[in-house]
């Protein structure tokens, strides 16, 4: 595209400076005269004088003849309107300086450039001016997956125990609190666990060295597990017939069992009907292998309320064996747990797994319940989730739970 | 929980029925509180489970029980009792080292094979794990035509006699026995520190054994010839001696053998022993059925129980039970509850689950840390978790600071891990040494419990849940970590300042103390190389904990 010099625009609207030379030479003029009368008098002269317009005779200009057409007139008029002009006129013009070349904006410039090539990066600018309409954006490699990058996740088996908790929760279980350190109180003393009873062995059980007792807990409480281990109190029962001694029951020893939770939230007081769980650290003097860790999680919980019977127990144990194992076919088998009678082992068909121990559970005898001022039966339940971990999980070895490899850790599936 | 072993023939012979291993796993074992561990051709691996029940640890004893269930034998087992004539004089001196011993003689044993591994695996149960290890329960059975009475329960100096003990051809003095025999040095601790040790001894001053460790290998062996025993248990709780005793001559009498009764002289009183007179029990019906959810009556109650070897007698909604000498676990109604429910068959209840209107609730501290962990991780960390044991040297000395105080185990299994940790930054350091291996950067974090003492509490302790966040790579930088801090308590809400600290496990001047509402909550910074070198670590990490619990509380 052409476009008029800052000259063409003047010769267009005051006339060629040639043509108005002609039209001052009525009668022959002296040079000097001309020149005083004429913008751009040499080029005037220079181009009057090559058309043969006139010519200079003794100092003078004389016409030679008046110009009826003047095409360099047109010519200007029509670049003046983005005409076109034929190739002689408009080198002829371009030499003379009337018209140049018109310089593109730099939008039409992008819009040519874009048009000629395939371009990688889609830039801000091209998408808030619309020009992305206008462009090819060279394709990617779809297929490629990139640098591995790792997501933030949970811990595999942190996840496990979530999940676990959150669906003990929909099921209308309350969480309940324990502490690390129980004193042995908690741990035994309320669970009518005599205090020479073999698993209370220190083969079985941690003890500390610091800091060796705790207190004890409410007076009234304390004497009425003191007089219920003696001779019964008024449980009904003959009691173990010894000697109960508040300084061993004062001592401390690191949770042995998710059931000092349960002892105390029945002490504390409790909801009727309540349904409760506790999923906790526990620790105990194993050696440790491939199916006993350092720490294990005990997933345990209680439900009271005045209509419940052993019936209703294994209903409850059915019901758990379908939510957690997806397990349709349940077997019971008669067990022994210290602080339950009845009580009952749930063994349950998974369906890769087949039959598995997954549960222990009882009615807390009433010796544990009365003392802690409980009346109604309650029905004490403890699952094996580590086992079903295990499965998910797809590893051998129960300390792999707590893995200590990166690699696994950020391999594995998140569902 | 006793594993015991017994021959399926036997066990097949005792009982007087021919009961298949299925059918004894399915059905039969069940009654007896047991599970088969391993059948392989005539030896069954049996578990029972039940620690309250010594009388079940023998085929003896659990045919007696099946003879009851599968019918050819119910109600409570009868056993004769004669008098021997035989007398034990307990002396008082024994009351410090072993004071009570209860006796008793069978005759006319016709001891086999069977009979032998039964009688021998039955004393070391019942001493074992109902004898807390022999301290409450050791048991002796004699050749009686060895021994002449009567006997003399009493104490000796450490060198005060010499005799061949068991499985041994010279003679030794106790004192010997205790450092040089097997038995000796394996319950040896029973007696240390007491000037004279127990013994039974005859009128002809010949030993019977120096219990609870070892008989005398002249009166104190049993073999395939020997017809008729003397057998004593002793201990420091008549509660105890009293059942065992019962469940060794019961076992023997079902063998065929007939029980003789053995007069027991203390200082004070003189008593006979085994005592098998049955004793009582009520049952009320309708508690019966409360517990159980059978919904039974007082007549099916009765069978059941008579199957589980009761005398049941029904007088109008109570039911009065004889049950057998040798079950010491009877203390309330509910182990009578316990019995029928079994009887009648776990697996042949129909479960019904209760319909509980309760609401679901976590701990709020939970929900917290469940929202912490979900911020943490999209922030592109990967959570972690490690052991609450550890050791000082980790927590402490590898850390370049100086001990604290700690919650300490006495009776730990290994010093890796003997003290509850106070932080978790030693935990994730370790982990970091453990994966110098996988693909850098590496970022992870850890939200735990640690132990803190607290005098002011039951248990002289408090659980602190903390978190823990780190990076490391080829090249950190502070503000890498500063950032996931300050993003982190953004989104928690919490306002907080760094101040400039020194801190033995961090770099001096690059660590901070986080401080939040004018409570110091935890520390930011680059680790120490020093520690790093402990570690074992080549590349930089920077970290930082801080005390969730704290925040909790705050919000």
């Amino acid at each position: 595209m052409y476009k008029l010099t800052k000259e063409g625009w003047k010769y267009l609207e005051e006339g060629l400076p040639e043509l108005n030379l002609v039209r001052i030479l009525k009668n022959p003029l002296s040079i000097d005269e001309a020149r005083k009368k004429i913008k751009n008098f040499n080029i005037a002269l220079q181009w009057a004088k090559k058309n043969g317009w006139i010519k200079i005779e003794k100092g003078d200009l004389v016409l030679v003849r008046e110009p009826k057409h003047v095409p360099e007139l047109d010519a200007l008029r029509k670049v003046s309107q983005h005409g076109s002009i034929d190739e002689k006129m408009l080198t002829m013009l371009i030499r003379r300086n009337l018209v140049e070349k018109e310089r593109e904006s730099i939008v039409k410039k992008a819009e040519k450039y874009l048009k000629e090539r395939e371009i990688l990066n889609l830039p801000p600018e091209l998408i808030k001016t619309g020009l992305w309409r206008k462009i090819k954006l060279k394709p990617y490699n779809v297929k490629a997956t990139g640098r591995t990058v790792f997501a933030g996740k949970r811990q595999p088996y942190n996840q496990f125990l979530l999940d676990i908790r959150r669906k003990l929760i929909e099921l209308g279980f309350r969480e309940m609190y324990g502490s690390i350190i129980e004193t042995e109180f908690w741990n035994f003393d309320a669970l009518f666990q005599a205090q020479n009873h073999p698993s209370r062995d220190w083969a079985q059980t941690y003890t500390l060295k610091t800091p060796k007792h705790g207190s004890l807990a409410e007076r009234e409480i304390v004497e009425n597990v003191k007089a219920t281990h003696e001779n019964g109190w008024k449980t009904g029962s003959m009691g173990w017939g010894y000697k109960w001694d508040p300084r061993k029951a004062a001592q401390l020893m690191p949770r042995a069992h998710g059931t000092a939770c349960s002892a105390r939230q029945l002490a504390q007081g409790i909801e009727v009907p309540g349904k409760y769980f506790s999923i906790v650290r526990c620790f105990r003097p194993d050696v440790i292998d491939a199916t006993h860790g350092v720490e294990f999680n005990q997933t345990e919980g209680i439900i009271i309320d005045e209509s419940l019977t052993f019936r209703s127990l294994l209903g409850v144990l059915k019901q758990f064996a379908a939510e957690f194992a997806g397990a349709d076919k349940v077997r019971f088998y008669p067990d022994y747990y210290p602080f339950t009678e009845p009580s009952v082992q749930l063994s349950a068909k998974h369906p890769e797994l087949g039959w598995i121990e997954f549960g222990g559970a009882g009615i807390f005898r009433p010796e544990l319940t009365e003392p802690l001022g409980v009346r109604q039966p309650v029905i004490a339940w403890g699952m094996g989730i580590d086992r079903l971990a295990m499965f998910k999980l797809g590893i051998k070895d129960i300390r792999e739970l707590f893995s200590q490899n990166l690699r696994w850790l950020r391999n594995q599936v998140m569902i | 929980m006793p594993t015991i072993e017994v021959s399926h023939r036997d066990l097949c012979r005792l009982t007087g029925r021919n009961i298949s291993v299925r059918d004894l796993e399915e059905r039969g074992i069940l009654y007896v509180k047991g599970e088969i561990d391993e059948s392989s051709g005539n030896e069954l691996k049996i578990d029972i489970k039940d620690t309250n029940r010594p009388d079940l640890w023998s085929a003896e004893g659990i045919a007696r029980e099946l003879r009851g269930q599968y019918g050819t034998e119910t109600g409570i087992p009868k056993y004769n009792i004669k008098k021997s004539g035989l007398v034990v004089r307990v002396d008082k001196k024994l009351r410090a080292v072993r004071p009570y011993t209860t006796c008793a003689v069978v005759r006319s044993l016709k001891i086999t094979d069977d009979v032998l591994s039964q009688m021998i695996q039955l004393q070391e149960k019942v001493a074992g794990t109902y004898g807390r290890n022999r301290k409450e329960v050791a048991i002796g059975v004699y050749d009686l035509h060895k021994i002449k009475g009567p006997i003399d329960f009493t104490t000796v100096k450490p060198t005060g006699i010499r005799f061949v003990p068991l499985e041994f051809t010279r003679k030794m003095t106790p004192k010997e026995i205790l450092e040089k025999h097997p038995k000796g040095r394996e319950y040896g601790h029973l007696l240390r520190g007491f000037r004279e040790y127990p013994i039974f001894i005859d009128s002809a001053g010949e030993v019977l054994s120096i219990p609870p460790i070892i008989n005398s290998n002249h009166t104190g062996k049993v073999t395939k010839r020997t017809r008729d025993v003397f057998i004593e248990c002793s201990g420091f709780n008549l509660k105890f001696l009293g059942p065992a005793i019962n469940i060794l001559v019961t076992a023997l009498a079902d063998r065929g053998g007939i029980i003789e009764s053995v007069e027991v002289q203390y200082q004070d009183r003189k008593i006979t022993t085994p005592d098998l007179e049955p004793k009582s029990i009520s049952l009320d019906v309708d508690y019966c059925n409360r517990v159980s959810g059978l919904n039974l009556k007082p007549e099916e109650m009765c069978l059941l129980l008579e199957r589980s070897r009761y005398q049941a007698r029904n007088r109008k909604n109570v039911i009065e039970l004889l049950y057998p000498a040798y079950r010491q676990d009877i203390m309330h109604q509910r182990d009578v509850i316990e019995d029928v429910i079994i009887s009648y068959g776990y697996n042949d209840i129909d479960p019904e689950p209760p319909k509980l209107a309760t609401v679901g609730k976590s701990r709020e501290i939970e929900s917290f840390v469940e929202r912490v962990t979900d911020a943490v991780t999209g922030l592109g960390l990967q959570e972690i978790i490690t052991y609450i044991l550890t050791n000082k040297e980790n927590i402490f000395r590898r850390m370049n600071i100086p001990d604290g105080r700690v919650v300490e185990i006495e009776n730990y299994v290994s010093s890796n891990w003997n003290v509850f940790r106070t932080w978790l930054l030693p935990g994730t350091l370790e982990f970091l040494s453990r994966n110098k291996h996988n693909e850098y950067s590496q970022r992870v974090f850890e939200i735990g419990d640690t132990v803190k003492l607290d005098p002011s509490r039951e248990t002289k302790t408090r659980d602190v849940r903390k978190l823990c966040a780190a990076i490391t790579d080829t090249r950190v930088g502070y503000e890498e970590i500063s950032s996931i801090l300050d993003a982190l308590m953004r989104n928690l809400g919490t306002k907080y300042t760094l101040e400039p600290t020194n801190h033995g496990s961090f770099i001096h001047g690059r660590c901070a103390r986080i401080v939040s509402r004018g409570s110091r909550i935890g520390f930011i910074g680059e680790i120490n190389p020093l520690v790093l070198e402990n570690f074992g670590l080549e590349k930089p990490v920077i970290a930082f904990e801080m005390d969730l619990e704290k925040i909790f509380e705050s919000l």
